[in-house]
């Protein structure tokens, strides 16, 4: 199985600051991958290193198994920026003829197509549309170039509920059709929680979380027991992600590594919203599948 | 690109052109008033003939067949430049063209789309960077270069009659010298590389017209001053003070510098940058031409013919076009190598 987004040790220092350090991470071919984390978390650093806009510090970056900045590579990733920039004295035609002349393998009908679903008329200037529309004409832009990786930076930030539903619709039912690796950044992850089966969380600059959805929901539970002072072992625990309690009882968010039996604790399974703000509050609670951990996997599995 | 680039500059390319037009609706009209009187004055006949002495007579030295022409036509000279040297006047308004072109064109080409985020847009495309710099000066550099050249044949051609009416010219500061020949083209180029340069560099047009503004000025003035004088060695001419002979000031020669100087060689007046001086007394010492400056005085001036100074005009266009050249080439190298996220 290849990546469609690989990163080693990749990292980006402005000045004395680093916006990404030490990112190891894949992208499973075919992913919806969430790409999640704080404000100024390192999640538009990623995604500009990604599209070749910035260069790595250290590190590199492979996409679709190429390097970033590869002759042709960005005609297969589509790439909507963050607050979708488009041309605003430029109509939707204005913009499609834009995507046939600088892409070799635009799809002009597949665009003019989901626009007419989407009631957005080709003739008027896109800074006069909506923000959902004005958002819906950068997806679809992008779409239209049949990309193999689609690199989405906070594409629902600005929308409102109902955008962003029809935005997400617009967006897996082209996905469907066409196969492509997905990653959308987001600093809300309810936002994708639906729509994706691969997560990336982000943090200080750092990868924090990284796996199968489905995968990291398995590992964690919630033990909801009695509270002791004194912390002690619970078989089948991995790690304690993070623990609250109150006088008598502490619930627990835990990394298992196999059943836990004890009857003390109720165990529960977590939803991903649960999971991604266990790993926020406390950045030092590990990166955990970790970027290395994930990788063996891969290697099994292929 | 030619499609994107047209797409995103076609108004202002029809601006442009409309701006011109504007201009040559007051110049032309203005132009044919000028010829018209230059014809009935006779000026077309007689500066031609009067132009070709080189050296007139003064003072009572016995007037010759030449003297008398020269003189009657530079009467009817006058009377032209004075009736019509306001045209000349306004004319210089249009030394800012150039200027405007860069702070207008040049300044908002990268910086506006850094400003509005839409580098991301047209730099994740299937076209390379170095394609999208490269097609964007391009064409904008050729529309500019268009334009400045029919700006620049406009001009000329309006001016001419002044210009043949006026004779000499001081070559810098030379407001005509500036309006006229192929310098307008390579002036407006040089201040769109440079607002390009600005705005790729400091990402946001106000800087860059900033930029543009004073670079443009400060090059202008050190080409104008300190490498224009010296693109050709020019011509010299020595008469004196005291005499009976003084060029004919209808001749059309570019004077680079005009001064007084002792008998010993030291100057007295004038022969510096832009401090032009001359005089011309009668054969004898008197009154103000005796004043401290004894026998022997004599003046000297430097000068470029009519005919040099278009080829002092082509080798500093091509000097402006070089360095707008290599702006451009540089911030090509920024986009390319630089990653403006």
């Amino acid at each position: 199985m290849t990546a469609a987004l690989e990163t080693t040790g990749l990292g980006k220092r402005y000045r004395r600051t680093w916006a990404l350090r030490d990112c190891t991470l894949a992208v499973p071919e075919g992913r919806v991958a969430a790409l999640v984390g704080p404000n100024g978390a390192g999640k538009t650093t990623l995604l500009h290193l990604a599209v070749g806009l910035l260069g790595p510090t250290t590190g590199a970056i492979r996409l679709l198994g190429q390097p970033s900045g590869g002759a042709g590579l960005l005609e297969r990733v589509g790439f909507v920026a963050q607050d979708a920039p488009l041309y605003r004295d430029f109509t939707a035609a204005d913009l499609l003829t834009l995507g046939r002349k600088l892409n070799r393998r635009f799809d002009d009908q597949l665009a003019r197509e989901r626009l007419r679903q989407l009631g957005i008329p080709l003739d008027r200037r896109v800074g006069s549309l909506s923000g959902g529309q004005h958002a819906q004409v950068a997806l679809v832009l992008a779409l239209a170039k049949r990309p193999e990786l689609l690199l989405l930076d906070e594409p629902l930030a600005s929308l409102d509920p109902l955008a962003r539903r029809e935005f997400l619709q617009t967006l897996m039912g082209s996905v469907a059709e066409q196969g492509a690796t997905v990653v959308l950044s987001s600093h809300l992850l309810a936002d994708l929680e639906r729509v994706c089966d691969y997560l990336i969380v982000l943090s200080h600059a750092q990868v924090q979380v990284l796996g199968v959805v489905d995968e990291l929901l398995e590992q964690h539970r919630l033990l909801v027991g009695p509270y002791r002072e004194q912390p002690f072992p619970i078989p089948g625990v991995a790690q304690v992600v993070r623990s609250s309690h109150t006088e008598r009882q502490a619930s627990l968010l835990v990394r298992t590594n196999g059943p836990i039996n004890d009857p003390a604790w109720r165990v529960r399974e977590v939803s991903l919203e649960d999971l991604v703000l266990a790993y926020l509050a406390d950045p030092s609670a590990g990166t955990l599948p970790g970027p290395l951990a994930h990788a063996d996997r891969l290697e099994v599995q292929a | 690109m030619i499609w994107l680039v047209w797409r995103q500059h076609r108004l202002q390319a029809l601006f442009a052109v409309l701006g011109l037009a504007v201009l040559a609706a007051f110049l032309v009209p203005t132009s044919l008033q000028m010829r018209h009187a230059f014809d009935r004055a006779g000026l077309d006949d007689c500066l031609p003939k009067a132009s070709r002495v080189q050296v007139v007579q003064t003072g009572p030295g016995g007037p010759g067949q030449d003297n008398d022409l020269v003189a009657a036509c530079k009467e009817r000279a006058d009377r032209f430049t004075s009736r019509f040297g306001y045209l000349g006047n306004v004319g210089v308004l249009l030394w800012f063209l150039p200027l405007l072109a860069g702070l207008f064109w040049g300044a908002p080409l990268v910086a506006r789309e850094l400003e509005h985020g839409t580098h991301r847009l047209v730099w994740t495309q299937g076209v390379s960077r170095t394609r999208w710099a490269l097609a964007k000066f391009g064409l904008v550099g050729g529309g500019v270069v268009l334009l400045a050249a029919g700006f620049a044949l406009l001009v000329t051609w309006w001016r001419l009659p002044l210009d043949q009416a006026a004779g000499r010219q001081y070559l810098s500061p030379g407001p005509i010298y500036d309006l006229i020949g192929p310098v307008p083209i390579g002036y407006a180029l040089f201040a769109v590389a440079l607002g390009v340069l600005a705005g790729a560099l400091t990402r946001r047009t106000q800087a860059a017209m900033a930029v543009t503004l004073v670079g443009f000025l400060v090059t202008r003035i050190v080409v104008e001053f300190m490498v224009r004088p010296n693109l050709l060695s020019p011509a010299r001419r020595i008469f004196p003070v005291a005499g009976t002979t003084m060029p004919n000031e209808l001749v059309r020669d570019w004077i680079v510098r005009a001064g007084v100087y002792s008998a010993t060689g030291r100057r007295l007046d004038g022969g510096t940058l832009g401090a032009y001086s001359s005089q011309y007394c009668g054969p004898q010492l008197s009154g103000k031409c005796d004043a401290g400056q004894g026998v022997g005085t004599y003046n000297q001036e430097l000068f470029f013919s009519s005919d040099r100074i278009w080829l002092v005009q082509g080798i500093e266009t091509a000097l402006f076009v070089a360095l707008a050249v290599l702006l451009l080439l540089a911030a090509v190298q920024w986009i390319r190598r630089r990653r403006l996220a």
